[in-house]
């Protein structure tokens, strides 16, 4: 084991918290690195803007799929739990938003 | 005549050679210490997979005369183990095949919370220094305030090993105890208003940023700082195996049979260091006290630098998030959301949370790199 370079707790603390800080936005500096030059990106983004003049040629119609405000994606995805869950004649019939937060809540904080 | 005096030599010897003939008071101390370690890793479930085996394998390192460090054998495998720094890597491994660095690869800002998190690593570390430790035990102590067990472990074992013990106890048991530590430290450094803050959705990350991610930065920390390059170097393989798509079967080995392994010999053998010996001296009061002021520290490094980062982003980066800056991985991001829903019911911070606490568990490496290239 050599000897330490200091002893001084204070210049330890400084000179490590530099070293930590340094490191780390070096490792920043890299993902926005990766960000720029991330070849896969841009195919994404482009995809993205064809479909807009395809929605201008053919309106989507208005599909009878959003109950009291509920996101029709919401209701896919209820539809789509029950559906799993085995219940292969069932039908969803009605999907209505609960002003109470309990079920919420402990469904986001139960494991 | 000959018969009774060989009855009663041989049952002498029998007698002498009892673990009760070489009981101490030492022992049955540190045996109910790990009993009431016991307990609280079964009855109040603090960090359970971890305390468990750790409380049991104090009992037995408490019974005389079991020869586990001076014999060959499953003990001295498992010791072999903690002593060469094989376990905590192996641990990363199993770490980095569970983390998902897209809330940090997203919002590569919040790197810079992970690393003032580790201000607590260093305030620990003066504390210690001023209560007399010598610069390697203060370093080891410190690193508590890192909140990552096998990153605390990898560095006491080249800084510190007497203090093995200690330190593991000390940095697992306050990890289970973050949901009790950091909110009111939270909620002293902050004002209602930052606690409202709602923050913006993170921008999706490409499979290709995921990937690139661990290979980069392994590469770069190990040149940086060789001394963690195997503990780094696990960590993002055990990411590219969650990233590639290609690995299921040895990610999956690597996040649940292998981990659950590794874990069981890693918290085993962190019992077994604690004999009455190393572990009933006065130092262990004041490593436990230090390990308090390191998380606390920790905590309030990070909330403060949060607050900085939410007035240079007008108010868009909520100041609860700093305090996942220590590692404690999932459990501080975990409280961040927690704090938040509590000001502000329906405010999500758990992902926003994600990304300061996957940086603290590098920054704690990190900071333990640091160390090990200047103190050791």
């Amino acid at each position: 084991m050599s000897q330490p370079v200091t002893t001084n707790p204070f210049i330890i603390m400084l000179i490590n918290m530099t070293v930590v800080f340094l490191v780390l936005i070096a490792l920043g500096l890299v993902i926005r690195l990766i960000h720029v030059f991330d070849p896969t990106a841009k195919k994404e983004e482009k995809p993205a803007q064809a479909p807009a003049p395809v929605q201008e040629a053919e309106p989507v119609p208005e599909l009878p799929n959003s109950y009291d405000g509920v996101d029709p994606e919401i209701i896919a995805v209820i539809a789509a739990a029950v559906a799993s869950m085995g219940g292969g004649s069932l039908k969803v019939r009605a999907v209505r938003p609960l002003e109470r937060e309990g079920w919420k809540q402990s469904g986001r904080l139960g494991r | 005549m000959e018969l009774i005096n060989a009855f009663s030599v041989s049952l002498q010897a029998v007698w002498t050679d009892s673990g009760f003939y070489n009981f101490t008071a030492g022992n049955a101390i540190m045996i109910l210490v790990g009993l009431v370690l016991l307990y609280l890793a079964i009855v109040k479930e603090f960090e359970p997979l971890l305390l468990g085996p750790i409380a049991f394998g104090c009992v037995l390192a408490n019974f005389p005369n079991t020869g586990f460090m001076e014999e060959p054998g499953l003990m001295q495998a498992i010791h072999y183990g903690i002593a060469n720094e094989i376990f905590p890597p192996l641990i990363f491994l199993g770490i980095g095949a569970m983390t998902d660095f897209g809330p940090l690869l997203a919002r590569p800002s919040t790197l810079l919370l992970g690393a003032a998190a580790q201000i607590g690593v260093f305030i620990a570390l003066v504390g210690a220094m001023l209560l007399g430790f010598n610069v390697q035990e203060a370093g080891a102590i410190g690193i508590i305030g890192g909140a990552d067990g096998p990153t605390a472990i990898y560095l006491t074992i080249q800084m510190a090993p007497h203090l093995l013990g200690a330190i593991a106890v000390a940095a697992y048991s306050y990890m289970s105890l973050v949901p009790l530590i950091q909110p009111p430290v939270m909620k002293l450094l902050t004002t209602q208003k930052e606690r409202e803050i709602v923050m913006e959705q993170l921008r999706p990350v490409t499979k290709f940023e995921r990937l690139c991610f661990p290979i980069v930065s392994a590469i770069l920390i190990s040149l940086l700082l060789p001394p963690i390059a195997s503990l780094l170097g696990m960590l993002m393989l055990g990411n590219i195996f969650r990233e590639s798509g290609v690995m299921d079967r040895l990610s999956d080995t690597a996040q649940n049979s292998l981990c659950n392994i590794v874990t069981i010999f890693l918290a085993t053998g962190t019992g077994l260091t604690m004999t009455a010996e190393s572990f009933l001296v006065p130092q262990t009061l004041l490593i436990i006290f230090l390990g308090l002021v390191a998380f606390i520290a920790g905590t309030a490094g990070g909330v403060i630098f949060g607050k900085i980062m939410c007035r240079l982003s007008g108010w868009k980066i909520n100041p609860l998030i700093g305090s996942a800056g220590v590692s404690a991985v999932p459990m501080a991001a975990r409280v961040s959301q927690v704090v938040g829903m509590k000001a502000k019911p329906g405010n999500y911070l758990l992902m926003h949370a994600m990304g300061p606490n996957v940086a603290g568990v590098i920054g704690t490496a990190v900071a333990a790199g640091t160390m090990l290239a200047m103190l050791k």
